[in-house]
């Protein structure tokens, strides 16, 4: 049986003691080890006791290690069932005491309040709809402290607050339902991003000179705009100011909100039905699973982050408790089959142990259940921030309930664990005294050309790999949680991103949205300015059309196609190639998915009234819009078109965002970004939280690593008294073995770098991927494949710093408990 | 033979573990090519008398020359490089490494030492090996060979590097009388060719192989006897008369 360590030397009698590796019992002072007691109280609970006391004192190092592992993953997994509770606690409480709408159209240009409410009084699952007037402001004519909001993505509206119904709420979720003239309550999100305080001034402008200003007398959580993703942000104000402004600058639009009495069944049909109405919707309709989405998104990514670090860490516990549970069994060998020779039950002794891991398991747990409760106001401070806190039970059961969870998983390893006891033979226990023979050494010193203590080091992780496998884990796993968040940071905040935002490599984007009439005559003025700019090298109108189509049941649905000349300033395909003509479309891989068809095959979309089978000629990956887009070149003439969009290519050199801004101020109301900033503040906010993840989890790495590895060379410095207080007396110096253990750890440390940045590579961006398939697809399109990023890997950080921080901290950590080598001597190996 | 140098001068050795002493005001004196036994009760200081004048533990006072140079002057490195390239040590459970094969036992503190080629010093193990009688035993396991053969591999790695004085604790004391007069024979011929031996053993019969014996008790020499050396013949007569003087002093 190979317990996968080395076994003590007890010699058969007649034999040489060959090697003193019990040393570290000799060191705890436990000389009566491996000697038989079969007195009157063998077999009574002072065998028993005297077994598990000298356990825990025997193996300090590795119990120490158990016991903090244990209690790090229950921490994190108190830490992240807590931070998702509180998520979805806070978000659901601020969409119950807003009354968020169920369904929300936004609508700019010409609005018939009458033609809503007569539709409406034809639909009875409407419980209540209403009508909110909003006032763009252009970034331009909005200065925060003096600072104008050009270069700001967000569209920010005036906003006279609700009084009833969708109400934003202040920072105790009371609902604000008035504002004093004079004054003017923003966003959270303008709170944290441009760190305004009370008493603040916003100053509006126009055109014409007009300006007011505005004091901040509040902040506002809005259940429907909170986070950065959502683009679009309330403003309240007084509605003598709103008036008074409206008179001067603005565009007025109106976000129509709906009610239902069944949100969850009639939401489909209801938007459909109202889409299909011809009633007011030119701008995007949401409904409150979108909402919910939006605010979850970058918490939730931190909480699985925290999810993943906890499972590893569980995983590595588990390991160690294996490492731990064998390292007892086989010390205790002999006793164990004195226990079964005099007639012990299995099970009594089984007891014994499972009494002594689960007593350090519950330990464990409530320890790492407290410090887990401790670090959740952490995690949770940015939900707290745009959220609150909801109050309530499940705040506390559920963090009880996962580390609870956690304890019960360790029981039940253990569990498994014990029914080694089974196989163990008295006869052969008591004959060998030892679990395993001594496996020959595979490698010869007398025939390598290494440095003779390298070789020694290499020689002992290849003879006994199995001592090593645990530290091994420790590494791939440190570095996997190390670089997975890393990777996934740097993914975020690459150029190359864009490419999964639907548009293909351009420096300078503009998005327009379809209002009226005059949308398309903007959109035309847009792209004839272009075409005469000389700093503009390429660009590739595109029209977003709305069209019909049947979803994979064969239900009737809606697919935003965007057509154009796809050839132009080309994305990355995941497969297959762009549309060349109408009769040709891409999809989104997500789009794909949710039509039940692959490319190649044909799918139907209605074209001017017809239904016709377009050819699927290739897919690509789009986190704009929900996920779900499509392209091709159909006609969009008399079709219902949603919005504009072109990319701009800039003549080498030109400044993308000096352009930007003055293209911004010629073509307005078109929106115009240069695409790396518009990167940043559409994924910024996420990617910022992504990196917060990535800082903690290196720094647990680090921790687990530096932890892992000094108790490990402390635990093998003790095993290996014998072997250096030999190595010494035959004339080896400290620094040799030290170099010797320094191989030993570092080559295990390598191949565990290699190993888990592997995985990191495949397994972690897989992972990486199944975040945004829930992302925007929800749960059910978790494993689809309807999300496909290649990490982007910044090498100098995730090959070299990283491995080398990690490298660095594992050295020093083993030259510093290696220091305990000079106390091994020959003189404390033969006073026998 | 009295009249060679003292490769080692020991004075006023004393050695205390937790204010405990062992070893007392200790005065000894070896000279080159001597085979010396150091007898004495159990527990009366002999393995740490081995241990402090080879420089292996740290004495608590007096000093040791060795080789003209004094041990208490030398950093805990140079102790090491001097152990490693002047002395060999031979121990009663022999101490081997377990993940090495015999061989490289034998060659690892020559590897230390690295003051030849590899090949030569593989080459010179073997024929140590080839002279301890156990040629053919060099890819083997060390749980693959007897107590004997154990010992014979112990005394090889001793020597692989040449040393002026080989020190052994108890050497044929886990081994029984067969193979203990064979490794005693094999130290015999060492000493014949002219290498300086100090034993420490309990066993009269091993000790009657020797030219001196020194008795210790408490920590002091209570008696110092020089004998003539073994010849090979009249084993029991030496025995005999060197239990005698054992007796006089107390054993
Ligand atoms: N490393 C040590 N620590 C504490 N006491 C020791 C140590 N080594 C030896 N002693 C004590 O010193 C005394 C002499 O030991 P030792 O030299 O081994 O005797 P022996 O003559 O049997 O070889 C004994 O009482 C022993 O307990
Ligand atoms: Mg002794």
């Amino acid at each position: 049986m190979n317990l996968g360590s080395r076994p003590d030397s007890v010699a058969p009698p007649g034999k040489v003691h060959v090697d003193a590796a019990d040393a570290d019992s000799r060191e705890h002072g436990h000389r009566d080890r491996g000697r038989l007691r079969l007195g009157p109280r063998a077999g009574g609970l002072g065998m028993y006791g005297r077994m598990a006391v000298r356990d825990f004192s025997r193996n300090r190092s590795v119990t120490a290690a158990l016991v903090v592992l244990m209690m790090l993953s229950v921490m994190l997994g108190t830490a992240s069932a807590g931070t998702l509770v509180r998520l979805i606690g806070a978000s659901s409480d601020l969409m119950t005491r807003a009354d968020a709408p169920h369904v929300a159209q936004l609508h700019a240009g010409e609005f018939d309040q009458q033609a809503v409410d007569r539709w409406v009084a034809g639909r009875s699952e409407v419980l209540h709809h209403q009508t909110m007037l909003m006032l763009g402001i252009d970034g331009a004519n909005l200065l925060f402290d003096g600072e104008p909001q050009t270069a700001s993505i967000q569209q920010n509206s005036l906003v006279v607050p609700n009084t009833q119904r969708d109400l934003l709420l202040d920072l105790d979720n009371r609902p604000i339902t008035e504002v004093a003239p004079g004054s003017i309550v923003l966003p959270v999100y303008h709170q944290v991003e441009s760190s305004l305080e009370v008493g603040d001034t916003v100053r509006i402008t126009a055109a014409d000179g007009f300006a007011i200003d505005l004091t901040i007398s509040g902040f506002a959580r809005d259940s429907i705009m909170n986070p950065a993703i959502a683009s679009s942000k309330r403003l309240a104000v007084a509605a003598s100011d709103l008036e008074e402004v409206r008179a001067h600058t603005g565009e007025v639009e109106h976000l129509v909100e709906f009610w239902l009495h069944d949100p969850a069944t009639q939401t489909a049909g209801f938007t459909r039905a109202y889409q299909d109405a011809g009633l007011p919707q030119a701008g995007p309709m949401v409904d409150s699973r979108t909402f919910r989405l939006l605010t979850m998104i970058g918490d939730g990514m931190v909480a699985a982050v925290v999810i993943l670090v906890s499972m590893l860490l569980l995983l590595v516990g588990l390991l160690c408790l294996r490492f731990s549970f064998l390292t007892a069994v086989e010390q205790d060998y002999r006793e164990i089959g004195v226990l079964k020779a005099i007639g012990v039950a299995p099970r009594d002794i089984r007891h014994i142990y499972l009494t002594k891991y689960a007593l350090l398991a519950g330990m464990a747990s409530l320890v790492g259940l407290l410090a887990g409760l401790a670090v959740i106001p952490l995690l949770t401070r940015n939900i707290t921030r745009y959220m609150g806190t909801a109050s309530g039970l499940a705040n506390w059961i559920v963090p009880g309930l996962a580390a609870a969870l956690i304890f019960v998983a360790l029981v039940l390893f253990m569990l498994v664990l014990l029914r080694r006891f089974n196989r163990i033979s008295a006869v052969t226990a008591l004959r060998a005294g030892a679990t395993s023979q001594p496996r020959a050494a595979r490698l010869r010193l007398h025939r390598s050309r290494l440095p003779v203590q390298l070789r020694l080091g290499t020689m002992d992780v290849v003879g006994r790999w199995p001592v090593y496998l645990l530290l091994f884990f420790v590494f791939a796993v440190s570095t996997f949680i190390m670089i997975v968040p890393v990777n996934s940071a740097t993914t975020a905040t690459d150029p190359a991103f864009i490419n999964y935002m639907g548009v293909g490599t351009v420096d300078v984007r503009l998005d327009l949205r379809h209002d009226d009439a005059s949308s398309q005559e903007q959109f035309e003025r847009a792209v004839a300015q272009l075409r005469s700019e000389p700093d503009v090298a390429a660009i590739s109108p595109m029209v977003t059309t709305r069209h019909d189509t049947l979803d994979r049941e064969g239900i009737p649905a809606s697919l935003y196609i965007e057509n154009g000349d796809h050839r132009l300033l080309p994305l990355t395909y995941a497969d297959g190639r762009a549309p060349t003509d109408s009769s040709e479309i891409a999809m989104s891989l997500l789009a794909l998915h949710q039509s039940g068809r692959t490319v190649g095959d044909s799918v139907p979309i209605t074209v001017g009234g017809q239904v016709n089978d377009l050819t699927i000629v290739g897919s690509y990956q789009d986190i704009t819009h929900g996920g779900s887009t499509a392209k091709s070149v159909l006609p969009t003439d008399g079709e219902e078109i949603m919005w504009y969009v072109i990319g701009v290519q800039l003549a080498p050199g030109t400044d993308a965002t000096a352009t930007a801004q003055a293209l911004g101020r010629d073509l307005a109301p078109a929106r115009v970004a240069a695409i790396e900033q518009w990167q940043a503040q559409t994924l910024g906010p996420i990617a910022d939280q992504i990196t917060i993840a990535a800082g903690v989890s290196a720094l647990v790495a680090i921790a687990l690593a530096v932890l892992m590895t000094a108790l490990f060379a402390r635990m093998l410095l003790a095993r290996d008294a014998g072997p250096i207080a030999i190595q010494r007396a035959i004339g080896a110096d400290d620094t040799g073995l030290r170099q010797q253990y320094l191989t030993r750890i570092l080559l295990v440390l390598l191949l565990g770098v290699t190993v888990g940045t592997l995985a990191a590579n495949t397994l972690g961006e897989r992972l990486f991927n199944l975040m945004f398939e829930a992302m925007f697809g929800g749960f059910d399109m978790l494993f689809q494949g309807t999300s496909r990023i290649d990490f982007a890997i910044n090498p100098l950080l995730a090959y070299l710093l990283l491995p080398v921080v990690l490298l660095g901290a594992v050295t020093a950590a083993i030259v510093a408990s290696s220091r305990s080598i000079s106390t091994a001597s020959i003189s404390s190996l033969t006073t026998e | 033979m009295t009249t060679a140098t003292a490769v080692l001068d020991a004075r006023g050795l004393t050695k205390s573990f937790d204010g405990h002493p062992v070893l007392q005001g200790l005065d000894l004196q070896v000279r080159e090519g001597e085979f010396i036994a150091v007898m004495g009760p159990s527990g009366s200081g002999k393995s740490t008398l081995l241990y402090n004048i080879s420089g292996m533990d740290t004495m608590t006072g007096g000093n040791v020359h060795f080789a003209g140079q004094d041990l208490g002057s030398l950093n805990q490195k140079q102790l090491a490089r001097l152990r490693l390239t002047t002395m060999g040590f031979i121990f009663q459970h022999v101490y081997l490494l377990k993940n090495l094969c015999l061989l490289d036992n034998i060659v690892l503190p020559a590897y230390l030492a690295g003051l030849a080629p590899r090949h030569e010093l593989n080459q010179r193990a073997l024929a140590l090996m080839e002279r301890a009688g156990v040629a053919g035993l060099a890819d083997r396991d060390v749980t693959q060979a007897s107590g004997g053969q154990l010992q014979r591999i112990g005394i090889c790695r001793a020597l692989i590097n040449r040393p002026q004085i080989l020190f052994g604790d108890e050497p044929t004391g886990a081994l029984d009388s067969t193979a203990a007069s064979e490794i005693m024979d094999i130290l015999g011929e060492l000493n014949a060719e002219g290498t300086t031996i100090m034993l420490v053993t309990h066993d009269p019969k091993v000790a009657a192989h020797t030219s001196r014996v020194i008795f210790l008790v408490d920590g002091r020499i209570v008696g110092d006897r020089q004998q003539d050396p073994y010849t090979g013949t009249g084993l029991d007569q030496r025995q005999h008369d060197l239990t005698a003087w054992l007796l006089q002093h107390g054993f």
